[in-house]
């Protein structure tokens, strides 16, 4: 206490003192957050995407709970559950004691992770929205969760996979330049009411990284409601229908498929029933593009010999 | 007779005209291909379906608002919507192979006609359908159906099903010549109905015991003016949905112009349902396109403000 009594009086030196005191405190909890702390040991996926991605780098025994859209891979199913992804369940996450919750800007409300840092419980935010970021989100994710090695390999993966379909596709990752386009695709979320895969979602990238138009990505939402006349008027040369879960997608869109049967690609059977990877933007987004490559590419062909 | 006249004439223009207006004008004098497509297999299909849901909400709702004696009642007052709703949501979860293409229509008809039924048997008291039993047996019918349907889509971790409701808010994209025949059919029979009875429904809107004095059986009336609007309602929701405003306000702007005799009202209610609903999908279309707006958010969005500024300006239903 000797130092304050030599400060005695003089109550600009003490404001200096508190002042530096709380400089050291912010900077040290600052600190305590990032690298000094231990590495987490139970971890809450508040995102299917989230949960495949700890599944990729290797973390699979630390997640303590996931949502119940948590479905891939198969095991994920089995981890306890704490409710969906616009409305976890305050209580089932606190009750599974995590170290860290890892949640996204994508699906997650806000205030669900304000909450969280109230209670005292340490968030991650996962905020790669798009496939170009998704690499460097996966990167960082590991770093923090003490897996860095395992998630470096794995966005080299996904970065080589990026590059290779940039070299088969005419497009760069950011969408840059504007060259040569192959051609017009529409993609196709759900057929009634008609929802389309727009601007900014990890669809779109891997359409124009394949070098193709996608013909709903001036909407400026990321999933709109569309106009079937729209569709009519820009004529896609190629259809990709997404599946849904617990939907027979193919006779679920027999009704959308009857309003456009007069467009080429209807007519000429470029209409392709693909998975649902694309949906979320994590590992299988590899697989995803390969799929997407494999039918944008057989419609090329197609076309190229109707032409002949 | 003049104001009649005019409303008829505006109503019929704005009918043909929303035909060629969309996200592309088409100009009926130069059709190629595309255009012809879009017109006959698209826009006209969706134009009649408006027509009808609209005509048969408004009608619905001038009908119901003198047998229940309420100016608060609407179509979908008596939780037929809701019946619909549930049916449809169940027919989503289990499969469309039930019933092919329609069976998201079909089942939504007959989760209406079971809940109108369910409602007029809960109303029935007495021996006759008695208005406020109807009403408070429609709500809690109608809060019980929605209530299972948030349960249902609560606990699904189906994406597809929360998708695939929005079609219940209104959605006419998908209309199809296939339904319109039996839209038709069954809105127009229910319309009919109710027309056939109007003096009965002058008579009841005076209250039972001048109705009776007047000649007519308040029980028989009512009966069949119920079925009249469960007909309307249900093949108003299993068409497009649910589109809100038109049942509960189209009666009373119509009422200021014609008055509250529902010989008048009842026709000119349907006309003038049918035309903002095709007006109000026309604008959905076409202004934020490729983007569609579903038809019910402008429906109230143009109708709400009108319907203010008479409310201001005059009384309504002599209060």
């Amino acid at each position: 206490m000797e130092h304050l009594i030599f400060l005695k009086g003089n109550y600009k030196s003490l404001f200096y003192y508190f002042s530096l005191c709380s400089l050291w405190l912010i900077i040290f909890s600052s600190l305590s957050g990032t690298a000094f702390s231990a590495t987490p040991e139970r971890i809450v996926s508040l995102a299917p995407s989230v949960t495949e991605i700890l599944y990729a780098i290797g973390l699979e025994d630390k997640i303590v709970a996931v949502t119940n859209f948590c479905d891939y891979p198969p095991q994920a199913k089995e981890k306890p559950k704490i409710g969906g992804m616009s409305n976890p369940s305050l209580e089932a996450v606190v009750s599974s004691k995590p170290d860290i919750v890892v949640m996204t800007t994508d699906g997650n409300p806000k205030e669900f992770e304000d909450r969280l840092k109230q209670l005292g419980i340490k968030t991650y935010v996962f905020k790669s929205r798009q496939l170009a970021e998704l690499p460097e989100g996966i990167r960082e994710l590991g770093m923090s969760l003490g897996a860095k090695e395992k998630a470096y390999k794995l966005a080299e993966e996904i970065e080589t996979k990026l590059q290779k379909s940039e070299v088969r596709g005419t497009h760069p990752v950011d969408g840059s330049q504007k060259s040569e386009v192959k051609g017009k695709a529409l993609f196709i979320v759900w057929p009634e009411p008609l929802i389309v895969a727009g601007p900014g979602t990890a669809i779109d990238d891997a359409l124009q990284l394949l070098g193709w138009e996608n013909i709903a990505s001036d909407t400026g939402i990321k999933y709109p409601k569309y106009s079937i006349e729209e569709v009519i008027l820009r004529s896609p040369d190629v259809i990709l229908i997404g599946k849904s879960m617990g939907v027979d997608t193919k006779e679920n869109s027999k009704g959308l498929l009857k309003k456009l049967d007069m467009l080429e690609a209807v007519k000429k059977g470029r209409v392709f029933y693909t998975g649902d990877t694309l949906y979320r933007l994590g590992p299988r987004i590899i697989e995803g593009i390969d799929e997407m490559a494999g039918y944008l590419n057989r419609s090329q062909k197609s076309e190229a010999r109707s032409q002949k | 007779m003049k104001r009649i006249t005019l409303l008829i004439i505006v109503s019929i223009s704005i009918l043909f005209v929303s035909v060629f207006i969309g996200p592309k004008f088409i100009n009926p004098f130069n059709l190629d291909d595309t255009g012809r497509q879009i017109i006959f297999s698209i826009r006209l299909p969706r134009v009649l379906v408006s027509i009808l849901m609209g005509s048969a909400l408004g009608a619905s709702g001038a009908v119901l608002q003198g047998l229940l004696r309420n100016p608060l009642a609407d179509p979908y007052i008596l939780g037929i919507s809701s019946g619909a709703t549930l049916m449809a949501a169940f027919g989503l979860l289990f499969g469309k192979i039930i019933f092919g293409l329609f069976s998201i229509p079909l089942l939504a008809f007959i989760g209406a006609i079971f809940t109108g039924i369910a409602v007029g048997v809960m109303g029935y008291k007495r021996g006759g359908l008695l208005p406020e039993r109807l009403l408070l047996a429609g709500i809690g019918i109608g809060f019980l159906f929605s209530s299972i349907l948030m349960l249902v889509m609560s606990i699904s971790a189906d994406e597809g099903l929360k998708r695939a409701m929005l079609w219940m808010f209104g959605d006419l994209s998908m209309a199809d010549w296939l339904l319109i025949p039996y839209g038709f059919a069954f809105i127009f029979a229910g319309l009919l109905l109710s027309l056939w009875r109007v003096k009965g429904l002058n008579a009841l809107i005076l209250g039972d015991e001048i109705a009776h004095s007047l000649g007519f059986s308040p029980v028989k009336e009512r009966l069949i003016l119920f079925i009249s609007v469960g007909l309307m309602t249900a093949s108003s929701v299993s068409l497009g949905g649910i589109v809100g405003f038109i049942g509960l306000l189209i009666p009373h702007i119509v009422r200021y112009f014609v008055g509250s005799d529902c010989r008048f009202l009842l026709p000119l209610s349907a006309l003038a349902g049918g035309t903002l609903l095709c007006m109000a999908d026309t604008i959905g279309r076409t202004i934020m396109s490729p983007t569609e707006i579903p038809a019910g958010i402008i429906t109230a969005i143009i109708g709400a403000p009108y319907f203010l500024y008479l409310l201001r300006k005059r009384e309504i239903m002599g209060v």
